[in-house]
């Protein structure tokens, strides 16, 4: 993995800068009426933000290797092979599940570097790492449903862009409550803003089980749908295979 | 006039791989010259530096009178060059190639469009010429890529490996090709082939590389004559093969041959067959399989570099 | 013995050959340009739309979201335009057709041209889109009038012409089109690092001094001056210069590396 910089690069490079290029250029945001965090930073504003987006970036990589496989059938050999068919889409999302942990690990500790301040401390960090990488799993989970449903790995990296709209009309980067019209009613039912607010809460205002379960509550849901729609793809295509 | 290709201690080394080692070559004007090669010997290392596209690490070389190093620009108006593996942007049909071809040789847009058809038909494309070339079969794709090398009237023209991945009735008819564009407008042609019966069959002169080196040249029929004997090539069982090996070895120097094999030059000739036969009986030795094959560009190689080409007879 | 002899092959036709082909290819895989024309269009409504409220802060100039950020979608497609550059050259460069088109007698910065225009051709269709939808459905003002908009496409083909210098470079040294990735990463730091959401005043740290000398940063308020107000020489001139002064760099680097492409 480490011999593949352009599949995890992309997501630590572009996360860091938005973050640097933010945290600089609205950094009088926060003054603005209205701004539900009137005294905090506005890097800290964008953090959790920015890890999830970090996140994912990569959370592509395991369907696209999945599509990989069919496409050049060595899924074919695993399917006659005596691997149980569960362990297949299994081993996808735990690989989704750990390099979401790594990738969200690796971008806390650089915003603490440079100054990123977590309220809730040690406890507050776990969490955001684990709604982090069970969003990757989520979305890791709608990706495997693509590959097995198309088999190719440009459609499912054609999806990528979906994703990065999908972060970007929430309240990733700026609070909803200041957004208008049409976009911000968007935004505020886009239930991506139902994760990252209460995440962000446990990252400026400290841990709290009622954030906690809130965010990773609504993370499974959306993994569960994932999960539900790959496994009717695969079974699909075992039917096919047959 | 001087001649279309001189070639002086020409070398390229790439890091400590010496790809091109001090090779001497002169082309004449009018010939279609061969040079004869395996896979990764040289060949095409040696045309990118005669066609301007690599600067060689030492030597010199002239083409069609000027220095491919001093002058690459009045080398690259009077040469026409078909690279390796027909390299043709698949998204474009064949005359808008054609086209972009006659512009970048600055021809005017009048004469070109005629020149544009003529070469179409040329090379038997007149009817694809409006269809994108990624649906184009290889040969055809070969095809399109020599019309695109002659758009110019070149002097010289470069053909690297032109029939290579070919099925053989598209080959015999590229080789026809190329026999009429020597013959009708005397183009003077280079072409590089790891095929014995390509350079055969179209080089007047071939020049044979291996490792960067050029280790024969000359007509085909000189080269062969000069390896002189036939060869006898005799299949024993392997306890026989030192017997054998013994036995045959008063009547010629043994040339390479594949397993269970034994093959010689045999110095008497055809005639001298029978004594062979009867050396290997009087040594008791079993006789499976006879041949004797008069020599040809694989023995010449062979003779060259102790090794046999792909596809040859071993 | 040639009847034919050109005494030198006219550059322009070369350049407007490789116009024409870059578009018929682009005719041919239309899909090739979804992206450099979506994303703009997503920057414009995300950027207006995230960031409504960012207009209330000093230094802004405008009370609508969008009059500050449709220069900055522009910019970002124009450059991105350039990204269409590298790719030809790119799959030119690794199916080898390259080669064709090197060995003929042409100037090098005729090739280089021709595919330059091509990315300014193209940087066209995302510029046109993201004005469309910032007038059309976002109510973005035009107080410069026509200059305005004048100004907007002149610093948008300006920026792809130097966005495709620069990738072009970057591919003619590595040979791949793998080499995108490392394009696209310098193209949207230094567009980044710039005045492209927020104005200088509203910057803090570091980032302040590096937007303040970042040339790109002239170039967005020359873009941008026609969305808050008249088109004035003071906003102008250092846009030009910057442009100008850009090309000129990425113009020698791109043929520079083109030199090396097969040394």
């Amino acid at each position: 993995m480490l011999r593949q910089p352009q599949s995890w690069a992309p997501g630590l490079f572009f996360p860091l800068l938005l973050a640097a290029v933010y945290a600089s250029q609205f950094s009088r945001a926060v003054t603005i009426e209205g701004f539900p965090f009137p005294n905090v930073s506005f890097l800290d504003f964008v953090l959790p933000a920015c890890v999830i987006q970090g996140v994912l970036f990569g959370s592509t990589n395991s369907a696209s290797d999945l599509a990989a496989d069919i496409e050049n059938s060595f899924m074919d050999r695993l399917l006659v092979s005596p691997v149980s068919r569960g362990s297949i889409l299994l081993s996808r999302l735990a690989s989704a599940f750990i390099y979401g942990v790594a990738q969200a690990a690796v971008l806390i500790s650089i915003f603490v570097l440079f100054g990123a301040n977590i309220a809730g401390g040690f406890s507050s960090i776990i969490s955001i790492v684990l709604i982090a990488a069970m969003l990757s799993v989520s979305m890791g989970s709608f990706g495997i449903a693509v590959a097995l449903r198309t088999g190719s790995q440009e459609v499912v990296q054609s999806t990528f862009p979906l994703i990065f709209v999908a972060v970007f009309v929430s309240s990733a980067f700026f609070p909803v409550q200041l957004m208008e019209g049409w976009y911000g009613a968007i935004a505020r039912k886009n239930p991506l803003t139902w994760v990252i607010d209460p995440t962000r809460r446990m990252a400026i205002e400290g841990f709290s089980w009622a954030d906690f379960g809130q965010s990773l509550g609504i993370v499974l849901v959306i993994a569960s749908i994932g999960i539900l729609i790959s496994i009717r793809q695969l079974r699909r295509r075992l039917v096919r295979a047959q | 006039m001087s001649n279309p290709i001189e070639v002086t201690e020409l070398s390229r080394s790439f890091g400590n791989l010496r790809a091109v080692d001090s090779i001497n070559l002169t082309v004449t004007s009018g010939e279609v010259f061969g040079f004869l090669g395996p896979n990764g010997a040289g060949k095409s290392t040696a045309v990118r530096m005669l066609t301007t596209l690599l600067k060689p690490t030492s030597g010199s070389a002239r083409v069609a009178g000027f220095d491919v190093v001093g002058d690459p620009s009045a080398v690259r108006k009077k040469i026409g060059v078909a690279l390796q593996d027909a390299a043709i942007d698949p998204l474009m049909t064949g005359n808008e190639l054609l086209r972009l071809q006659c512009v970048l040789h600055g021809l005017p847009k009048r004469s070109s469009l005629k020149r544009c058809g003529d070469l179409l038909e040329r090379v038997g494309l007149t009817a694809a010429g409006d269809r994108r070339v990624g649906t184009y079969s290889g040969g055809m794709r070969r095809r399109l890529d020599l019309a695109l090398s002659l758009v110019h009237e070149p002097e010289v023209l470069f053909l690297d490996e032109p029939t290579t991945g070919l099925d053989p009735t598209s080959r015999m008819a590229l080789w026809e090709e190329v026999r009429n564009l020597n013959k009708d407008l005397g183009t003077t042609v280079f072409l590089t082939t790891q095929y014995l019966e390509e350079a055969d069959q179209l080089a007047e002169r071939i020049a044979i590389i291996d490792d960067g080196k050029i280790v024969r040249e000359g007509s085909p029929a000189s080269l062969k004559s000069a390896v002189g004997a036939p060869t006898l090539r005799v299949d024993v069982s392997e306890n026989d093969l030192p017997l054998a090996r013994k036995a045959m070895s008063h009547f010629g120097e043994e040339r390479p041959a594949r397993r269970n094999r034994i093959a010689i030059g045999l110095v008497s000739g055809t005639t001298g067959i029978t004594d062979v036969l009867k050396a290997l009986d009087d040594a008791g030795v079993e006789i499976h399989h006879v041949e004797l094959d008069e020599p040809s560009l694989d023995d010449v190689f062979a003779d060259a570099t102790g090794r046999r080409l792909e596809g040859g007879q071993v | 013995m040639s009847s034919f002899d050109s005494p030198q092959v006219p550059s322009f036709a070369v350049v407007f050959a490789g116009i024409q082909r870059g578009l018929i290819r682009l005719q041919r895989i239309p899909s090739l340009i979804l992206p450099a024309v979506l994303m703009p269009i997503f920057f414009v409504v995300a950027f207006s739309g995230s960031f409504a409220s960012i207009v209330e802060l000093e230094g802004y100039e405008t009370d609508k979201a969008v009059n500050w950020m449709t220069a900055w979608a522009v910019m970002q497609g124009a450059a991105f335009s350039g990204m269409g550059a590298g790719g030809l050259a790119g799959t030119d460069l690794e199916n080898g057709f390259f080669d064709r088109l090197r060995v003929a007698p042409t100037r090098p910065m005729a090739l280089i041209g021709g595919l330059v225009g091509y990315c300014v051709c193209r940087a066209l269709i995302p510029i046109t889109a993201v004005l469309i939808v910032a007038f059309a459905f976002l109510n973005a003002d035009m107080p410069g009038g026509l200059l305005g908009v004048v100004m907007v496409y002149l610093s948008g083909v300006g920026m792809s012409v130097v966005m495709s210098f620069l990738v072009l470079g970057i591919v003619f040294t590595f040979k791949t089109l793998k080499s995108l990735a490392i394009a696209q990463i310098i193209m949207f730091s230094s567009m980044f690092l710039s005045v492209g959401q927020a104005p200088i005043q509203a910057i803090e740290g570091w980032l302040h001094h590096v937007a303040a000398v970042n040339p790109i940063t002239n170039v967005i308020r020359m873009c941008r001056q026609g969305f808050l107000g008249e088109v004035t020489w003071a906003t102008t001139q250092p846009g030009l210069i910057a442009l100008l002064g850009m090309m000129l760099g990425t113009g020698i680097w791109a043929r520079i590396r083109y030199k090396k492409v097969d040394a």
